[in-house]
């Protein structure tokens, strides 16, 4: 008998068929073989079968942002197909495929699929009416496509795509592939709802949490709370009682790669077990001896010195904008503020987990990771196999935000099921998602203006997160602008680093946003008409990177936002007793959002009663998603505005769960209303952009209610008071 | 020996009595809708209604629940026809990544069996200890009043 039921025997009445336990479930995007079927794929996108089955492969990872569902509208709508038709598959991890463009992060998307996925849409969908043509004799001028079949104008004549087949898979591409003219779309444009929705709605979307292979089993890892620490010893005795666990194994680390994506597994003690619980609570009975390492005695104040340290020697100017630096030998008087925000962390409501399977000369791994092609190459390098010998499904995950582009959770899986020989599910418990987690990073940004005699800014000074050379510094305004070098730890993360919804641009908005309306106030304007003159003072700021920043940077596109957003706001009208307004405008990649918050501050509490938000996002595909991710990214932002912090002492992260680390929750959500500019630009991220802006919002109605400037978040009501 | 009803269904099962039944839906029975979030009772994931009742099910060991009936979300996904809560929840659009949600919907039903027309402090009463990292939490109201009329 497996060892899954060696110990507990499970007798389950009213169901028939034993083998509950030993089945596996069908992986996400596992497709079954019909030999008898003419099977085409003319692109790694889709694929058409004799039966009309009309599958569609997606590349990108979904993790709720919505992306999927987009991409599968386009595809509906270019191919022309019902959407409600199209089965849906995410492709594994696929350099050959799709190059890096698989990995899913910066809200690139729908923006870099939009063009590629329309063209092979649109290539598959003329080889199809080229073969109708032929089966008909009539000219192709005279056909179309809709619904999954090829139709004849003006008449009743249709043929399914599935009967073409035999025709069309003999077929070269045309060279001419026309693309649909934007009114033709069925899908794109409107607020359809998904395939996911309602599978979600029936607690039926399966998650990697969720796999179970013939046998699996599970295994919990006690990683070294402090980074850079190592393991000495460990006693399991007591481990090993607790009913389930298997086995108890040293779990070695890897080394954090040059890209920091890879890598970076922490040292532990993997307690092996037939089910989760018993793998949590045989590491709770471990009794481990580490060596904490380098940073057994850091905090962020150690940091934080040496940032201000860094910041003081830091002469080398990246990026000399508009004169900056001539700004400052006219300015008469200097005006310096810094900003702090602390390390946060994920909390991806699924917590991190990974199930390897690794035979010796293959390994299969099921995951919901951002970035499935990245994670095959790792994969290759660790276990020395070829990438052939690797497949990573992909099956939606619980949330990303970032975190799941890093591998070393894959890696946990593989090294064990490597050294156990059997498949291995390794799960993380909650407390290791907040405590022994990778960070987004501690940041102090310091900010400088030279001012008139008049008070008025001519430029500004800025060292800190977004300042590398040659780097992408999403700066929308006409003003004047020293960048110096970017501004790093001295001696390395006292966290490891992980990418955490928007990035670096969080700290850097909440900086640049916060300052911009300290000049205004100085210089006696109104906030939102000092943005929107310094945007008209600026050009097109020169940004683009192929393909992860799709385009320049507008001003005036950032400017539109901030117009309607004032607008809809009722910006500079009366309000409610107590109640307050902060804004903010904020250019991410090629998305553009402005942000109003009201907000009122009552015995040194703030209260966000209600958020309101303009994007540009180009095209919308799907509005009501985007409004999804804009309203979940200001809820993201208010949680790290208002509640949360990751606190270090002594190395270690003090939080461990929800009751420390508390989102926002539903009564704290403020009412929040999104409004997306029309727009026929191509379509770009909305995952992220509205993320950096709600903080400055926030803060900025914060001051207007109290003239309290505060410049470290989460906001602390001590810092009100008195 | 612990002796369980789960969705209608007799359950014999030779497991720990402390084991939190959360697991073994998640483990041995395939009843994978119920999710882990946090295993303390903080956030909700794991909702199960107990004789009705909302409950976390990560902290009920099985020993407790001897001859008492548990609901999971797959008797709502086994039936025929969508509960109001699912169909408002599909109408509002509400799920990002969804992996709050059976935990969202199983305390929203069990909200609405008590109370027909929940106003917001009913909402926020219920629905508190339900946590959601992709920031669902406008929708989810909404939902819930749309459920309510529905329904
Ligand atoms: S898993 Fe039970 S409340 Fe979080
Ligand atoms: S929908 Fe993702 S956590 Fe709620």
């Amino acid at each position: 008998m497996d060892s899954i039921n060696r110990r507990h025997f499970l007798k389950i009445s009213g169901i028939s068929g034993g083998g509950l336990l030993l089945s596996a479930m069908i992986p996400f995007g596992c497709v079954t073989e019909e030999k008898e079927l003419i099977d085409w794929e003319p692109n790694f996108f889709i694929r058409i079968q004799s039966d009309n089955q009309i599958t569609f492969s997606c590349s990108q990872s979904e993790m709720g942002q919505g992306t999927s569902t987009g991409l599968a509208m386009i595809m509906a709508d270019e191919l022309g197909a019902k959407l409600e038709d199209l089965k849906f598959v995410f492709a594994p991890g696929s350099e050959e495929k799709f190059q890096h463009l698989q990995d899913t992060g910066g809200s690139n998307g729908l923006r870099m699929m939009y063009q590629p996925l329309r063209e092979a849409a649109a290539t598959t969908r003329e080889i199809l009416i080229e073969a109708a043509a032929q089966k008909w004799g009539l000219p192709k001028s005279n056909l179309y496509a809709e619904d999954g079949m090829v139709k004849e104008k003006g008449s009743d004549r249709l043929i399914p795509f599935g009967e073409l087949l035999e025709v069309a898979q003999n077929l070269s591409a045309p060279s001419e592939i026309p693309l649909k003219d934007k009114s033709d779309f069925k899908y794109i444009g409107q607020s359809v709802r998904s395939q996911k929705s309602k599978q979600i709605a029936l607690g039926r979307l399966p998650y990697s949490i969720d796999v179970k292979l013939p046998g699996m089993v599970y295994a919990a890892i006690q990683r070294c709370p402090v980074w850079k620490g190592s393991l000495i010893s460990f006693d399991d005795s007591e481990a090993r009682k607790i009913p389930g666990v298997i086995d108890v194994i040293a779990m070695e680390g890897t080394e954090l790669q040059a890209m920091d994506y890879k890598g970076g597994v922490r040292p532990g003690v993997a307690v092996i077990a037939e089910n989760t619980w018993a793998a949590f609570e045989g590491k709770k009975a471990l009794n481990i001896e580490w060596n904490l390492g380098p940073n057994a005695q850091k905090s962020e104040s150690d940091l934080k010195k040496e940032l201000e340290e860094s910041k003081t020697n830091n002469s080398i100017v990246s990026f000399d904008f508009k004169e900056g630096q001539a700004s400052f030998s006219k300015g008469k008087k200097i005006l310096e503020a810094s900003y702090e925000s602390p390390f946060q962390v994920n909390a991806c409501m699924e917590p991190l987990n990974a199930v390897a399977d690794h035979n010796g000369y293959k390994v299969e791994i099921w995951s919901g990771t951002q970035a499935p092609s990245l994670t095959r190459e790792r994969i290759s390098e660790l276990t020395k196999l070829p990438p052939a010998a690797i497949t990573v499904h992909n099956p939606p995950s619980g949330g990303g935000f970032g975190r799941r582009f890093f591998v070393d959770f894959v890696e946990e899986a593989v090294i064990l099921s490597r050294q156990l020989k059997r498949p291995v599910k390794v799960t993380w418990s909650r407390e290791d998602t907040i405590a022994t987690n990778k960070y987004h990073p501690y940041r102090v940004e310091y900010w400088s203006a030279a001012l008139d005699s008049e008070n008025q800014p001519l430029g500004l000074s800025y060292h800190g997160v977004v300042s590398r050379p040659g780097g992408y510094r999403p700066y929308p305004y006409g003003l004047p602008m020293i960048f110096h070098n970017r501004l790093d730890y001295k001696e390395g993360n006292l966290l490891p680093r992980a990418s955490w919804r928007s990035v670096f641009a969080h700290p850097w908005g909440l900086g640049m946003e916060c300052f911009i309306d300290e000049l205004a106030f100085e210089a006696g304007q109104d906030p939102l008409q000092f943005r929107l003159d310094l945007l008209d003072k600026s050009e097109v700021f020169l940004q683009k990177r192929l393909p992860y920043v799709g385009d320049d940077l507008y001003p005036q596109k950032l400017k539109r936002t901030l117009e309607m957003v004032g607008e809809k706001a009722g910006w500079g009208k009366s309000k409610e007793d107590n109640v307050y307004q902060g804004v903010s405008a904020f250019a991410y990649n090629t998305s553009y959002c402005s942000q109003i918050a009201d907000v009122s501050v009552v015995e040194g509490k703030v209260k966000v009663h209600k958020v309101t938000a303009v994007i540009d996002c180009g095209l919308a595909i799907n509005p009501s998603q985007v409004k999804s991710q804009v309203e979940g990214s200001i809820i993201w932002g208010l949680s790290a505005t208002l509640k949360d912090a990751i606190q270090v002492s002594n190395g270690a992260v003090l939080q461990k769960n929800f009751h420390d680390y508390d989102l926002l929750r539903i009564r704290e959500c403020p009412e929040i209303e999104v409004f997306i500019v029309d727009s026929d630009d191509p379509p770009s991220g909305t995952g992220e952009p509205a993320v950096p802006g709600i903080a400055p919002a926030v803060l900025n109605a914060v001051f207007a209610a109290t003239g309290k400037r505060i410049r470290k978040i989460p906001i602390a009501n001590e810092d009100l008071l008195g | 020996m612990a002796i369980l009803s789960i969705n209608g269904k007799r359950y014999e099962l030779d497991l720990p009595d402390n084991m939190p039944l959360l697991w073994v839906l998640r483990d041995y029975l395939k009843l994978t809708g119920t999710k882990y979030g946090c295993g303390i009772g903080q956030c909700g994931a794991c909702t199960i209604h107990l004789e009705g009742e909302p409950m976390r099910s990560c902290t009920l060991p099985i020993s407790a629940l001897e001859g008492k009936k548990i609901t999971t979300i797959e008797h709502y996904a086994d039936k025929k026809v969508l509960h109001p809560v699912q169909k408002a929840w599909i109408e509002e659009d509400v799920a990002q990544c969804g992996y709050c949600q059976s935990g969202q919907i199983m305390g929203a039903i069990a909200l609405l069996d008590k109370k027909g027309r929940p106003n917001d402090e009913d909402i926020y009463n219920a629905m508190s200890g339900h946590l959601c990292r992709c920031g669902t939490y406008l929708r989810i109201k909404k939902a819930i009043k749309t459920a309510a009329q529905n329904g």
